[in-house]
């Protein structure tokens, strides 16, 4: 077997291009996925169990059925229905953002559920409402926590955006099968593509690394 | 400190990916001894994705390719297991040898032959572009500019990219014929190309979705072979076998049964002199 650098070389524009369009969906993804799942998130820790019934059903259902299907549905199914058509990139983030936010809500639920009782308690007795001590106390305290697996997450869906290739949104991973396709090459394009997700998902953790040392208090 | 020490974990991670590659690399050679054994089961692999060629009946495979490599391996006086893997695997397990051959609709071209062999050929094909019913597509042509949904790495990819420049944004590759006619019929592709047995056969089957099928006369004439690793000992007898199962009938009647009209019998010999 002959290693086909030149191949790479040539290719190189593609996979470069596939990568900005892998940080792109991701970051959107990650973006608008947090929002969503803080408000699901807090909507599944309602007192109120009726109305935290579909926070309940919409996180059974991303986190219980497989990304793929996810992004199938999303793409020949929802999408057709709202836009009259198929878009392969809007279907992309949207899956990415619905998928994401299931998990980012249970990380939001843990970080909160995590703030003693006794803070709660205190904030309130000293005369804030409900929403006020959420957002003055409880908020800023388990936000701190959230960060390792938010992290983990953000990281995770970084590489899950890589079967985004099979709806043709034209990220890293469908120029490493396109180019897979037509020189019928395996290891010049797979390793190549996992070298930079490689360099994205260590730059992304060095980021992470950052922000919880700023935000450590000792 | 910190920083110096991120740099050394990615070398040591790009090192390590380098070796692995490497080790993948001995491997192969080592495997390529054995797969020599003569008059043993064959491992016979197929795409399943592509009715009515080769696809999946009620988890049976099944199609006209399945049938004919049937007989095909019969004639040759060998037995074979046939395996669904999808239609990318089919070049790696041939090329490292984990595979004896492929029937999946393979069109014999120069540049798979550099990398594999081919048997004679066994059927002619040619690609063929599908749009909507009310589409003003007449030709390869009136593509330009348009978005073309094909099969990753098959001949229709290389017609559309003929049209569209190759690596254009307007060729979408799809993994399966399948998901690109779904894009089609969804409004994200303006049209579909690939062999027209797959194009007429899918049209036919669904009138409800409005579906007409283009011809262009400047995509080329395509023979399917029998796909085998560099060198296989298997090509002269399965040629053979081809050969007979043509000239004895049967192949004519498999034909018959799939596709209703009779083959071009004479356009096959020709091309296998």
């Amino acid at each position: 077997m002959d290693f086909r650098m030149d191949l790479i070389i040539d290719y190189m524009p593609f996979f470069l291009k596939g990568a900005l369009y892998t940080i792109g969906v991701s970051l959107v993804g990650i973006l608008l996925g947090t929002i969503l799942g803080l408000l699901i998130g807090m909507g599944k820790i309602m007192r109120n169990k009726l109305l935290a019934l579909p926070f309940i059903l919409y996180i059974t259902f991303f986190r219980g059925t497989p990304l793929f299907v996810q992004i199938l549905l999303i793409h020949f199914g929802l999408i057709p229905l709202v836009l009259g058509q198929t878009n392969a990139i809007v279907a992309g983030i949207v899956a990415l953002t619905l998928n994401a936010a299931a998990y980012i809500a249970e990380i939001f639920r843990a970080g909160i559920q995590s703030i003693d009782r006794g803070q709660m308690e205190a904030a309130r007795s000293l005369g804030q409402t409900h929403v006020q001590a959420m957002r003055y106390v409880i908020l800023p305290q388990a936000f701190k926590r959230m960060v390792p697996p938010l992290g983990n997450e953000f990281i995770v869906l970084l590489k899950d955006s890589s079967l985004l290739a099979v709806i043709t949104v034209p990220e890293l991973m469908y120029w490493g099968r396109a180019f897979q396709g037509q020189y019928y090459k395996i290891w010049e394009p797979y390793l190549t593509a996992a070298l930079i997700y490689l360099i994205l998902t260590l730059s992304m953790s060095y980021l992470l690394g950052r922000l919880e040392k700023r935000l450590a208090t000792e | 400190m910190k920083k110096r020490s991120m740099i050394s974990f990615v070398l040591m991670g790009a090192l390590s990916l380098a070796l692995a590659g490497c080790g993948e690399d001995d491997t192969a050679n080592g495997s390529s001894g054995d797969s020599g054994g003569e008059k043993e089961k064959l491992r016979l692999v197929t795409d399943g994705a592509y009715a009515p060629m080769e696809y999946l009946d009620n988890g049976e495979i099944t199609g006209f390719g399945i049938d004919f490599a049937e007989a095909v391996v019969e004639e040759a006086g060998y037995e074979a297991d046939i395996e669904v893997i999808g239609w990318e695997p089919i070049f790696v397990e041939i090329e490292g040898k984990t595979a004896d051959l492929a029937v999946s609709s393979i069109t014999i071209n120069d540049e798979r032959k550099e990398t594999y062999d081919f048997s004679v050929p066994y059927y002619l094909s040619t690609n063929m572009i599908m749009v909507p019913e009310d589409s003003d597509v007449e030709s390869g042509e009136d593509l330009k500019g348009k978005k073309i949904a094909v099969l990753n790495g098959s001949t229709g990819q290389e017609a559309a990219e003929t049209i569209a420049g190759e690596n254009s944004t307007d060729v979408l590759k799809f993994a399966d014929n399948n998901l690109a006619i779904q894009e089609l019929l969804a409004g994200g592709a303006d049209a579909v190309i690939a062999d027209n047995t797959i194009v007429e056969y899918y049209t036919q089957m669904n009138p409800e979705q409005k579906l007409k099928v283009v011809p262009d006369d400047d995509f080329a004439e395509e023979f399917y072979g029998i796909l085998f690793p560099k060198g296989s000992e298997l090509k002269a007898d399965f040629d053979e076998a081809i050969k007979a199962i043509i000239d004895n009938g049967t192949y004519t009647e498999i034909y018959q049964e799939w596709f209703g009209n009779e083959p071009d019998l004479e356009a096959l010999k020709a091309q296998q002199e």
